[in-house]
């Protein structure tokens, strides 16, 4: 089921949550919305699910215009991130909850509900365990059955607030790998909240990035790690380095220095350099590019992490090195990125 | 942590010094003896001075038997109806935002803070025969001062906190979220109450009860002024063992006070039975 929202605006007293968005998810996509804490994530998620409403714009689900509709009605599905069981029911009764309280001519019969709820379970991995209650599981499991029991109404429509985020990151590997799988094999459409930007870009089809209740970029998490489109997008995903520098005549300095960049098309003035630490050439002191001197080198994964302190700059760059020879605290090395992104200063 | 605090090395930071803490727990042991516990036994050792027979007689006599009725009925009617207000006052504060919360808050307080003799006052202005509505009800054959709805009427008002007050509290801790679920999964939002919402603050709610009951029984100072002392018929315990009292008849005043301190001591039973549990359901359901 295909989810659009146009136009979306939502303010909380004098504060703006959500400034004129605009979304589109297909049928059967998974999208992260991804942003720091007041970005207006958790409020679009909940305006989408109909747990909060909106002050201009529209919702519609598969073309069908929503906006007004109670979440009562809406059918969706949707998981919280403390999991809000029922804490006075077994896990059974609540997987069963969504559909014991339907009225009674679309309510199945006891055996029939019965059987749905042993069948979701099995679907969770939670098989045996309908008669404890929440008190009695781990946090995994415990979203697991916050999972079952959303998924027990059938919804086309799967909504996700920080789902991970009460968990410790070995079960929120796990429970990753399995909800996108979950997802796949149900054909459902997806949107989960999220302030880490690791776990959006493993799991989503599209990353939704969000800053100040306005939509930064939405695009694949390759496209988002490797062409941000803007400085906000660059320093929140990923690692990088940022660098103040001036722009005259089409070359970039960083004080007095002339960089070696690859093509860009920055206009004179002041701007930003960002690149990643992985993007980087380190070359020998002296050649055109950035001085520095090494004041760490770690081995890191494949690499050598290197932080490097310039004159001008308080926080050290921070470089990976992957040669043989890496240098050693103390040296004064020459940086030169070979991917960068300028941006103008805001 | 419940290390022994025998050796000095175990000694928290906070912990006194061993002279202190015998000086501050004889000082409150003292204090609670004398104001508290000494007033209680005095009840009791007053209502059998005469023995067993006329602390019975006391308590059976028609007048004491339609005292006890009355506070029984009156208690019956106003608990209910601060458990409906009450839960409706705490829901509408916690899961709902509107202009004004501040000021239902407060305003819910207002029985705490005013004296219950002036409750009982408003009610004699607003509904005694020179009252507001006084003529009215006068000409539609209605009492309500001096009469038993007038006694419901002051009871309700005194004990309208006890209830929302120990609400508000838990459905705050408790959040929207477990409401919000039941609602996703298509509940309506009488379902969410009954199936969801009662079930989470049921234990406050009984302790919320409790602490109203007991003092809807022995509320004295907004019942004195609305109810008119009519012996047998607008009366209740506390009224009774008053009069009883102002005629000299001790071992009968004290029987009757000695029912109502019979019940404190039921209700704080309860109150620490119900406190356990909700403490373990509290402690046990969290994250």
């Amino acid at each position: 089921m295909g989810i659009t929202v146009s136009g979306i605006s939502k303010r909380f007293g004098g504060f703006t949550a959500l400034g004129d968005i605009d979304l589109e998810a297909k049928p059967g996509e998974f999208l992260a919305l991804l942003g720091p804490s007041g970005s207006g994530k958790t409020t679009l998620l909940r305006i989408i699910a109909g747990l909060e409403f909106p002050d201009a714009g529209t919702v519609a689900f598969d073309g069908v215009d929503v906006t007004n509709q109670p979440i009562t009605d809406r059918g969706v599905g949707f998981v919280f991130q403390q999991y809000a069981l029922f804490r006075h029911m077994t896990v059974a009764d609540n997987v069963a909850f969504g559909l014991t309280v339907r009225k009674k001519r679309d309510r199945p019969a006891k055996a029939e509900i019965a059987r749905r709820v042993e069948e979701l379970l099995d679907l969770v991995h939670l098989k045996g365990l309908g008669r404890r209650y929440p008190a009695q599981l781990s946090g995994g499991q415990r979203q697991r059955v916050a999972l079952a029991r959303a998924l027990a109404v059938e919804p086309r429509i799967l909504l996700l607030d920080e789902p991970f985020g009460a968990l410790d990151a070995k079960v929120r590997k796990d429970l990753r790998r399995w909800l996108r799988e979950l997802h796949d094999r149900m054909g459902l459409t997806s949107i989960f909240v999220t302030h880490d930007q690791e776990e959006a870009l493993e799991l989503a089809d599209r990353v939704v990035v969000m800053d100040h209740g306005k939509i930064e970029q939405i695009a694949t998490p390759e496209t988002i790690y490797n062409d941000p489109a803007s400085a906000f997008v660059f320093d929140f995903v990923g690692e990088s380095n940022r660098l103040p520098i001036s722009v005259r005549g089409g070359t970039a300095h960083f004080g007095q220095h002339p960089l070696d960049l690859p093509p860009h098309e920055a206009a004179d003035g002041e701007a930003t350099l960002f690149f990643r630490p992985h993007d980087v050439e380190i070359v020998d002191d002296g050649a055109p590019a950035l001085p520095a001197v090494v004041t760490l080198a770690r081995p890191r994964g494949g690499a050598t992490r290197i932080e490097a302190s310039i004159t001008g700059r308080e926080a050290p760059l921070e470089l990976d090195y992957k040669g043989d020879a890496p240098p050693r605290p103390g040296d004064r090395i020459g940086v030169r990125p070979l991917r960068a992104r300028l941006f103008g200063v805001q | 942590m419940s290390a022994p605090l025998a050796s000095p090395a175990h000694r928290r930071a906070t912990a006194e010094s061993p002279i202190a803490r015998i000086v501050l727990i004889t000082v409150a042991l003292a204090f609670l003896g004398v104001f508290l516990l000494l007033p209680l036994i005095a009840v009791f050792a007053e209502a059998l001075q005469a023995g067993v027979q006329p602390f019975l007689d006391a308590v059976v006599e028609p007048d004491a038997i339609a005292a006890i009725t009355l506070t029984l009925t009156v208690a019956a009617i106003s608990v209910p109806l601060n458990i409906v207000f009450g839960i409706a006052a705490a829901w509408a504060i916690t899961k709902f935002d509107f202009r004004g919360k501040g000021f239902l808050i407060t305003l819910i307080d207002l029985p705490f803070s005013v004296s219950p003799v002036v409750a009982g006052l408003i009610y004699i202005l607003l509904f005694g025969a020179n009252g507001w509505f006084g003529g009215w009800l006068a000409a539609h054959d209605l009492q309500i001062v001096f009469a038993v709805p007038g006694i419901v009427i002051a009871t309700i008002f005194v004990t309208f906190p006890f209830v929302a007050r120990e609400l508000i509290p838990l459905m705050q801790e408790q959040g929207r979220d477990d409401e919000e679920a039941a609602l996703s999964l298509g509940a309506s939002g009488w379902q969410t109450f009954w199936h969801v919402t009662l079930p989470n603050i049921r234990w406050g709610l009984l302790y919320g009860v409790l602490l109203c009951n007991a003092r809807a029984m022995g509320e004295f100072g907004a019942v004195s002024v609305v109810s008119g002392h009519i012996r047998g018929e607008t009366n209740t315990m506390p009224l009774h063992v008053e009069i009883l009292y102002n005629e000299y008849n001790f071992v009968a005043a004290f029987a009757v006070a000695s029912l109502l301190a019979g019940l404190a001591l039921v209700t704080l039973v309860l109150k620490s039975v119900l406190e356990w549990r909700f403490d373990y359901h509290r402690g046990g359901a969290g994250h």
